[in-house]
């Protein structure tokens, strides 16, 4: 029989024994360990890439919220702004108003004092040509004048006043 | 058997195919003798009713493919045990340069074959059987293409020259036959033989004892037709293991044989036309011994792979049965 194909019982046996005695160990101490590390390392990796991608539409998000955020605050900064601009405006022209009509109102007061005295002026001048003239009409009277001639003069006179009355 | 063994002595050139087979084969001797292996032999023989002159007689003794397979064995529980521990116990998640050559094969074949053909869910239960057949194959094919013992021939023929003469010195011994176990075929079909109970074994796990041998021929063909298929399916059961080991065994021996004829072209042209045709021949035959060495490191892998891959797959063809 050629030697390639003799059966060798003894070693089949030992090829069985030995082969079998190497799967027991390998599988204990090397296979199972080794495929649930593996496992667990390709659930790591697939946990951890998973987290990344939270982390990244998380991050997304926060960005997302705080640009929206910056802008409120902007338009609400620009609205203060405009509001208490207005404001002053207002309360200025408010205050500018109140002094204008004050103004005025002092104004007015003055002039109407100013008539008032100026037509006691004028009244107490009145009082003082009456006087004056009739002072001076006794003096002009010493001598003898006929009654004629005192009621043309006081007539006279008395246009006169009334002529500068309504000149005034 | 270590080349050059017989040179300058009775070399002729018809000796070459003899020698070639010499090289591959078991030694014819034991290397070992241990005497309660031999008592054992003697009484699971005689239990069977063998004599030791029968060919079926099992003898336990420590030949050198035995003494290979403990070798075999050794350095990949070895290797493999220290490599993956220290991985796993670092806590790293960074393989070395070795370590992540053994996880590109585990996951490769955990991904493209146990995955593929038994399934994502069954693949666990048989995911170290592939494993181990893949790694002592692969191991037992690469160490044979390492010519240690050929170089133990060598340190003694120099060193113990006259020991040599007594043919039961260790180094002589281990330089007899060859050194690739796996191209022995008790071996090869002792692994074979695992893989016909495992996917025996993974179809009645799956099925039940009754149901799965039923599932050995497709249902709902014409009654007259199970008279050829059966048959058939029930010589591909015994085919699939003889196929395995065959393709192994055939593959490494192939290899080795044409390995160590071209080595002896140098021999047989130095017998034939003299010193100076052999000087002229050695380049050619290194040459042509080198190209083959590296596609035998090809072929080694290859064929760890093939032994891997149809386990995997009669055992994905036993659980899943509608093929």
């Amino acid at each position: 029989m050629n030697p390639l194909l003799t059966p060798e019982l003894g070693t089949y046996v030992w090829s069985l024994v030995i082969f079998m005695t190497v799967l027991f160990v390998l599988r204990k101490y090397a296979w199972n360990p080794l495929l649930d590390f593996l496992e667990e390392r390709e659930k790591d990796i697939a946990e951890s890439l998973k987290m990344a991608e939270s982390a990244k539409t998380d991050l997304e998000q926060i960005k997302d919220e705080s640009e929206k955020i910056l802008n409120e605050a902007k338009k609400e900064g620009k609205a203060i702004v405009g509001d208490s601009k207005q404001r002053a405006e207002e309360s200025a022209a408010k205050i500018l108003n109140d002094a204008k009509a004050k103004s005025n109102e002092f104004l007015d007061d003055a002039k109407s004092k100013i008539e008032i005295e100026k037509t006691r002026a004028i009244k107490e001048i009145k009082e003082e040509v009456i006087d004056l003239s009739l002072e001076l009409a006794t003096k002009v009277l010493q001598r003898n004048v006929k009654d004629d001639d005192n009621s043309k003069f006081i007539k006279s006179s008395l246009e006169a006043v009334k002529v500068d009355e309504a000149k005034s | 058997m270590f080349v050059g063994e017989k040179v300058g002595k009775e070399w002729t050139m018809d000796q070459a195919p003899q020698y070639a087979i010499d090289h591959v084969a078991n030694s014819k001797k034991n290397i070992f003798e241990f005497e309660f292996l031999n008592s054992l032999s003697e009484k699971i023989s005689s239990f069977f009713g063998l004599t030791s002159d029968s060919l079926f007689y099992i003898d336990l003794g420590i030949t050198k493919h035995v003494f290979l397979l403990f070798f075999v064995s050794t350095i990949v529980v070895a290797t493999l045990i220290t490599f993956i521990q220290a991985y796993i116990s670092h806590k790293k998640n960074i393989p070395n340069k070795f370590m992540s050559i053994i996880e590109m094969f585990v996951i490769y074949l955990r991904d493209d074959v146990l995955k593929n053909f038994i399934g994502a869910k069954e693949y666990r239960d048989w995911a170290p059987l592939i494993y181990t057949i893949f790694f002592f194959v692969l191991f037992g094919n690469v160490l044979g293409l390492i010519p240690i013992f050929d170089l133990s021939g060598l340190i003694g023929k120099i060193g113990y020259q006259a020991d040599m003469l007594s043919k039961d010195n260790i180094l002589y011994l281990l330089s007899k036959g060859g050194h690739t176990v796996t191209a022995n075929v008790n071996v090869t079909f002792a692994i074979a033989t695992i893989t016909f109970f495992a996917f025996i074994g993974a179809g009645i796990q799956k099925y039940g004892f009754i149901q799965h041998w039923k599932n050995l021929a497709p249902s709902g063909l014409p009654w007259p037709l199970y008279f050829v298929v059966v048959p058939i399916e029930f010589m591909g059961l015994f085919i699939r293991p003889l196929a395995l080991t065959l393709r192994l065994a055939g593959n490494m021996m192939g290899g080795h044989i044409a390995l160590v004829i071209f080595i002896t072209f140098i021999f047989s042209a130095t017998a034939e036309l003299g010193g100076l045709a052999g000087f002229g021949i050695a380049p050619f035959s290194i040459s042509l011994a080198l190209g083959l060495t590296m596609l035998e490191l090809l072929v080694a892998v290859i064929q760890a792979y093939v032994f891997a891959l149809l386990t995997a797959v009669f055992i994905g063809m036993a659980i899943h049965v509608d093929h």
